[in-house]
């Protein structure tokens, strides 16, 4: 008998009122399904420009909007049954976010090391500070980064690659079994992304942690993860395993966003692979 | 602690320059009119009969020694800072004799305690409804505030006052409509005074409050609406932080800085508000001290009003210019960073 999956999506959807004195309603997301394995983690691309639904997606997953239609198990339980601030605890123990811009993941008026030592004692039952410092530094070094680097310092007094893998830091402080990762590598320069991107296969390979990616980025997607979903206008267009469905896209969008990729290579008399994926 | 007391006196130099800037030009302005407080004096006091001429010589010296207007003009500017850092500015030409600095110190509290007392709770009352109409956008109560306050932020001051003095002192007259206080009572501090002057500080302070906190929440909630979208909003959410204290340390204080700047600004408009508060309601404050004093060519009384507002809403800034780091961490930086550069 196959495990419990980790997460299931069955047909999910979101619809919006469009302000105060409009009826039109806009759909964000509509009829999205797919599973994560329990027992098998993996990096699961959800691909798409901007407006296609990704993030509303994302903030379903993470239980900070409820969906209009359909239904978010994790582990089996409805993400609606989750009411009590002691669930609510657990489920964030569980599924940990990243968000896309380090600017705004913290608190302007809270010292960043702050965030860690909370986590390590809301998530990680981390007794006292001198635990907690200890958790701190061991997912800080995984990261890349070392306590006394932030330590004592606030958002803005850090840089923008510093300050999303202290976000990371934090979202591994819990040993979560699902991290949502809504673009974390747009807003940071090319050499720090392929840092991240490497990061997550290692979480997946050595902390058995899955990662839902949501990426606009087909190259590292292309890279990172073992399946995708491409969206657009808040629908599953394509959907299959990564490379594969990279390599040859058979929606008529799936195709637009890989040339539109592809051409500055194509122009340079490159061949028809992104160019990440071979380094 | 080292950047904060940079920060500290680098303000307090601003406050200085700013008071000494400010002090120069109503100096200037107030000698370059063409008013001679002198021989006002001398024409007041001999217009009921003959004087020797020898009298009126003497009188001369000892006034222009008075108003500071012996030897040449190095000369009576030195002597009029030495004046001013003691707080001395001369006898009153409309009260004569009394001093300018009686007659302000008179005026003042009166003109402190509504003024800044109105604008501070303006300030809090706007801030804190609109910070929980931005938070709660859906809440039908903070609505109908938001219809309230976008109605009455229009609307000139002046009309907001005459509405309410028409309506609580006209058509249903239960408040007093001029005056601080009852004149029938003594000023002194017994609880029958204090009540007539709170009772006498309503209309004036509901006006204030009603033209200027419209404003305000307007402002707050559109900067709250701004910030609860951030991610750092939405990880606190889930994290199940309180909702009292993701309002107040996450989303109000973060929306705070730019309103404390405005708060700073209007202290600093409190004196042209006096100015027309005053004359509306009676009100014996600064204002009115000054408009009378302008009327009637009181020299030294409008440079010791000009002076003391100059001196008071520079201190009103320096003050809030040292509270801005406390609330934001980036005013630190931003001040550290200036210093390194």
């Amino acid at each position: 008998m196959s495990a419990m999956p980790l997460l299931e999506l069955r047909d999910v959807g979101r619809t919006f009122s469009a302000g105060i004195f409009s009826r039109r309603r806009v759909r964000a997301v509509a009829g999205v399904s797919f599973e994560l394995a329990g027992d098998r983690p993996e990096v699961f691309a959800v691909i798409g420009e901007s407006g296609s639904g990704k993030t509303t997606l994302a903030r379903m997953i993470l239980g900070a909007i409820a969906p209009t239609a359909g239904l978010i198990l994790f582990r089996g339980r409805d993400l609606r049954s989750l009411r009590s601030s002691h669930d609510r605890l657990d489920f964030m123990r569980a599924v940990q976010p990243i968000f896309q811009n380090p600017f705004e993941a913290f608190n302007p008026l809270k010292r960043v090391d702050r965030y860690l030592y909370a986590s390590a004692r809301r998530f990680a039952a981390a007794a006292g500070i001198a635990e907690a410092e200890r958790l701190a530094d061991t997912a800080l070094h995984q990261v890349g980064l070392t306590l006394a680097e932030v330590k004592g310092r606030f958002p803005h007094e850090l840089s923008g690659g510093q300050l999303q893998r202290s976000a990371i830091a934090r979202a591994l402080i819990s040993r979560p079994s699902l991290i949502v990762a809504d673009e974390p590598v747009s807003m940071i320069d090319a050499s720090l992304r392929m840092t991240v991107t490497n990061l997550f296969r290692s979480l997946r390979d050595q902390l058995g942690v899955s990662i839902v990616y949501i990426t606009h980025d087909l190259a590292t997607a292309y890279y990172v993860s073992d399946r995708i979903i491409i969206m657009r206008k808040g629908e599953v267009v394509e959907r299959g395993d990564a490379a594969e469905v990279l390599r040859a896209p058979r929606h008529p969008y799936s195709i637009l966003l890989k040339d539109s990729v592809l051409s500055i290579e194509g122009a340079n008399g490159g061949d028809a692979t992104p160019s990440h994926a071979t380094t | 602690m080292l950047a904060y007391g940079r920060h500290l006196l680098k303000r307090l130099g601003q406050f200085v320059l700013v008071v000494f800037i400010g002090v120069n030009i109503t100096y200037i302005v107030t000698h370059a009119t063409p008013i001679n407080p002198v021989e006002q004096t001398i024409a007041a006091v001999t217009n009921f009969g003959n004087t020797s001429p020898d009298a009126i010589e003497d009188m001369r010296r000892s006034l222009k020694a008075l108003y500071g207007l012996e030897g040449n003009i190095w000369e009576q500017y030195v002597g009029f800072w030495g004046r001013v850092l003691v707080g001395d500015f001369g006898p009153s030409l409309s009260a004569f004799p009394t001093p300018v600095s009686t007659l302000i110190g008179r005026a003042l509290p009166w003109t402190i305690g509504l003024l800044l007392v109105a604008t501070v709770m303006a300030w809090l009352l706007g801030n804190l409804l609109g910070g929980l109409a931005g938070y709660f956008p859906r809440s039908r109560t903070f609505r109908v505030v938001g219809v309230i306050a976008m109605a009455l932020h229009p609307i000139p001051y002046y009309i907001v006052a005459f509405v309410l003095l028409i309506i609580f002192g006209f058509l249903w007259p239960i408040l007093p409509i001029a005056g601080g206080s009852g004149m029938n009572i003594r000023q002194a501090f017994t609880a029958e005074f204090v009540l007539s002057t709170l009772k006498h500080s309503i209309l004036p302070a509901l006006s204030l409050v009603l033209a200027s906190a419209g404003g305000w929440f307007i402002g707050m909630r559109a900067l709250v609406s701004n910030v609860v979208t951030e991610d750092y909003v939405t990880y606190a959410e889930l994290a199940g932080v309180p909702k009292r204290r993701i309002l107040g340390f996450y989303v109000m204080r973060n929306a705070l800085a730019p309103q404390l700047t405005g708060l700073a600004m209007s202290l600093g408009a409190i004196f042209n508000g006096a100015i027309i508060t005053e004359q509306v309601f009676g009100y014996p404050g600064v204002g009115t001290l000054l408009v009378e004093a302008v009327h009637k060519g009181d020299y030294s009384l409008v440079l010791g009003v000009t002076t003391v507002s100059i001196i008071a809403v520079a201190a009103a800034v320096f003050i809030i210019d040292l509270l801005a780091p406390l609330i934001d961490p980036r005013v630190r930086a931003v001040d550290t960073a200036e210093a390194h550069a």
